[in-house]
C-alpha cells in the first residue's frame, strides 16, 4: 500500500478534536501539485472577473497554476476561457491584453481562430497557397475551451470538466444571495487592486472565513461591529464564512451614500455577509456594494489577491467610491501580517496543524474539512486507477 | 527589392494589418501563376481576418472558389 502524501485523518475529526491541515499542505511542492488537481482543477475555481474584459473582443492572457489561459469576450458578448495556445505547435497566442478586432492569429504560422474558438484559417497547410488538407480537420482543432460559469461577475472555471454544473454545485448559495444576482457595476480603475502575499492561498481563505480575529486584527472595525454582532455561515462541502448584523454605510460629509441594490429584504439594512466560495473566491455583499477577491496561487507560499468592488449603479460619487476602496484596502492589508505569519509558522517541524476554537472557528474548520475530503477522494480515485495498487 | 516588397516590409514592421492586406492583394493581382496568386491572396485574407476588415469575406470567397479554402463552420456556443 503506498504511503499517503500527508495524513488527513485528524483534519476530518469533529471540530473539538480536529487538527488543521498538516504543514506540507502549505510548504510542499508535491502536495501543492496534488491540491492543484484535486482542490482547484477538479472544482469551480475563480479565475478573474468579467469586468476585466468589458468590451467585445477584449482578450486577457492569464496564467493559472502555470496553465496559460485566455479570457475573452466573444463577438456575441459572452465571456469565455480558452487555453492560450495554438493547436498547431502549442505556441502562446496572445501575450498581452488587447482587443481582438477580427480573429486571433497565431504569431508563428498564422493559424487563425474566431473569438468563439473555431479554427478559421490554416494558411499554406497543404503547401504554398493551399490552405486546406484532408488531414487537418478544423472542426477538431478549435481552441481548447475551458468550462466556465459567470456568477456575480466572477469567472469560474472547471479545468477538468468533471465538476457538477455550477448552478447545481452552488444552488444554495445562489438562492441565499438571489437578491444580489442582478446587474453589478464595477467601480472602474479605482475599484480594483491586488495584494501580493507570501503565503499559501488557503491561509487567506482560512482567515477570511472567521470573525474570531476581527477585534484583534481590525480594531477600527470593532468600534462599531463587535465580535458578538457576527454569525457563522456554514454550508458543509460548499461554502463558509461570516455575517454581521451591524453594517454601517459609508457616508460623505454631506450625508451622501451609495445607492442601494433594489428590492433587498429589510435584513440587509444593517446586515452584510462574507463568504468563501470554495475553493478560492472570497465574496462580500452589502446593501450598497459587493466585492470579489479571486485568490490566484503562485506556488505553495505565494498568492496574488485580485480585488474588485461593485455597485448598484453605473455612476457613483468618485470621492466616496475611492474612500470605500481605501477603506477595504486598509482592512485587507491588516490581514497580511497574519497570513504571512501563519505561513512562516508552517515551517515549524512537528506543528500538528493547530487546534480550532470549537465555538469560533467553525467556518475555517469547515474549509479544512472540505480540502481534506477533496484530497481523499482524489487519492482514492488515484489508487483505484493504479493497477499495481488494485492488485494488492 | 521591388517597391511592393519594400512597402510590405514596412507594413510588417509597423504591424499595419490593413496595409498588409492591401499590399498582398495587390501582389496577388500582379502574380504570374495561380499558385503565386493564391499565396499572396492567402496572406491578404489572413491579415483581413485578423483585422476584422470588411474585405475578409470576399477574399475568403475568392480562395474558396479557387479550391484553396473551406467555408467557415457555424459559431460555437460557450462551454458552460
Amino acid at each position: 500500500m503506498p504511503h499517503p502524501v500527508s495524513d488527513l485523518s485528524k483534519v476530518r475529526q469533529p471540530i473539538a478534536q480536529a487538527n488543521g491541515l498538516p504543514n506540507a499542505h502549505y510548504t510542499d511542492a508535491t502536495v501543492f501539485a496534488e491540491e492543484r488537481q484535486a482542490v482547484l482543477f477538479d472544482q469551480w475555481a475563480g479565475l478573474g472577473v468579467g469586468a476585466e474584459v468589458p468590451d467585445i473582443g477584449d482578450a486577457l492572457p492569464l496564467t493559472f497554476l502555470e496553465m496559460p489561459l485566455l479570457m475573452l469576450r466573444d463577438k456575441q458578448g459572452q465571456v469565455r476561457v480558452f487555453q492560450n495556445i495554438c493547436r498547431h505547435r502549442g505556441m502562446i497566442l496572445v501575450d498581452a491584453p488587447r482587443k481582438i478586432e477580427g480573429a486571433i492569429r497565431c504569431p508563428y504560422h498564422s493559424w487563425c481562430y474566431a473569438t468563439d474558438g473555431r479554427l478559421v484559417s490554416t494558411p499554406h497547410v497543404g503547401g504554398p497557397g493551399q490552405n486546406t488538407h484532408e488531414g487537418i480537420d478544423r472542426d477538431l482543432l478549435g481552441l481548447i475551451e475551458v468550462r466556465s460559469h459567470i456568477w456575480m461577475d466572477v469567472v469560474y472555471i472547471n479545468i477538468s470538466g468533471t465538476a457538477p454544473p455550477f448552478e447545481n454545485a452552488h444552488a444554495d448559495l445562489m438562492a441565499r444571495w438571489a437578491e444580489f444576482d442582478k446587474p453589478l457595476f464595477h467601480g472602474g480603475a479605482d475599484s480594483r487592486f491586488t495584494l501580493e502575499v507570501n503565503c499559501n492561498w488557503k491561509l487567506a481563505v482560512e482567515n477570511y472565513c472567521e470573525s474570531y480575529h476581527l477585534p484583534w486584527v481590525h480594531p477600527a472595525l470593532n468600534t462599531y461591529s463587535r465580535l458578538e454582532d457576527h454569525y457563522h455561515i456554514e454550508a458543509a462541502g460548499r461554502f463558509s464564512g461570516q455575517g454581521t448584523w451591524v453594517y454601517r454605510q459609508l457616508k460623505d460629509e454631506d450625508g451622501t451614500v451609495f445607492p442601494d441594490f433594489e428590492g433587498l429584504d429589510a435584513k440587509w439594512d444593517t446586515a452584510a455577509e462574507y463568504i468563501t466560495v470554495y475553493p478560492n473566491v472570497l465574496l462580500g455583499v452589502h446593501r450598497d456594494h459587493t466585492f470579489a477577491i479571486v485568490l490566484v496561487p503562485h506556488g505553495p507560499d505565494r498568492t496574488v489577491e485580485h480585488i474588485h468592488l461593485y455597485y448598484a449603479a453605473e455612476k457613483t460619487p468618485d470621492a466616496l467610491r475611492q474612500r470605500n476602496t481605501e477603506q477595504w484596502k486598509e482592512v485587507f492589508a491588516e490581514d497580511v501580517f497574519v497570513v504571512e505569519g501563519m505561513q512562516r509558522g508552517r515551517h515549524a517541524a512537528g506543528f500538528d496543524g493547530g487546534r480550532f476554537s470549537p465555538v469560533m472557528d467553525g467556518p475555517t474548520h469547515m474549509f479544512h474539512d472540505w480540502v481534506a475530503s477533496r484530497l481523499e477522494q482524489h487519492r482514492s480515485a488515484g489508487a483505484a486507477d493504479d493497477p499495481a495498487h488494485a492488485a494488492e | 527589392m521591388s517597391s511592393i516588397d519594400a512597402a510590405l516590409l514596412a507594413a510588417h514592421a509597423a504591424g499595419d494589418g490593413t496595409a498588409m492586406m492591401r499590399l498582398y492583394a495587390k501582389a496577388a493581382e500582379a502574380a504570374k501563376t495561380s499558385d503565386a496568386a493564391a499565396f499572396y491572396l492567402t496572406h491578404a485574407y489572413v491579415f483581413a481576418l485578423e483585422a476584422g476588415h470588411a474585405d475578409a469575406p470576399a477574399l475568403h470567397q475568392r480562395l474558396i472558389d479557387a479550391g484553396r479554402e473551406h467555408p467557415a463552420a457555424p459559431p460555437r456556443p460557450p462551454k458552460r
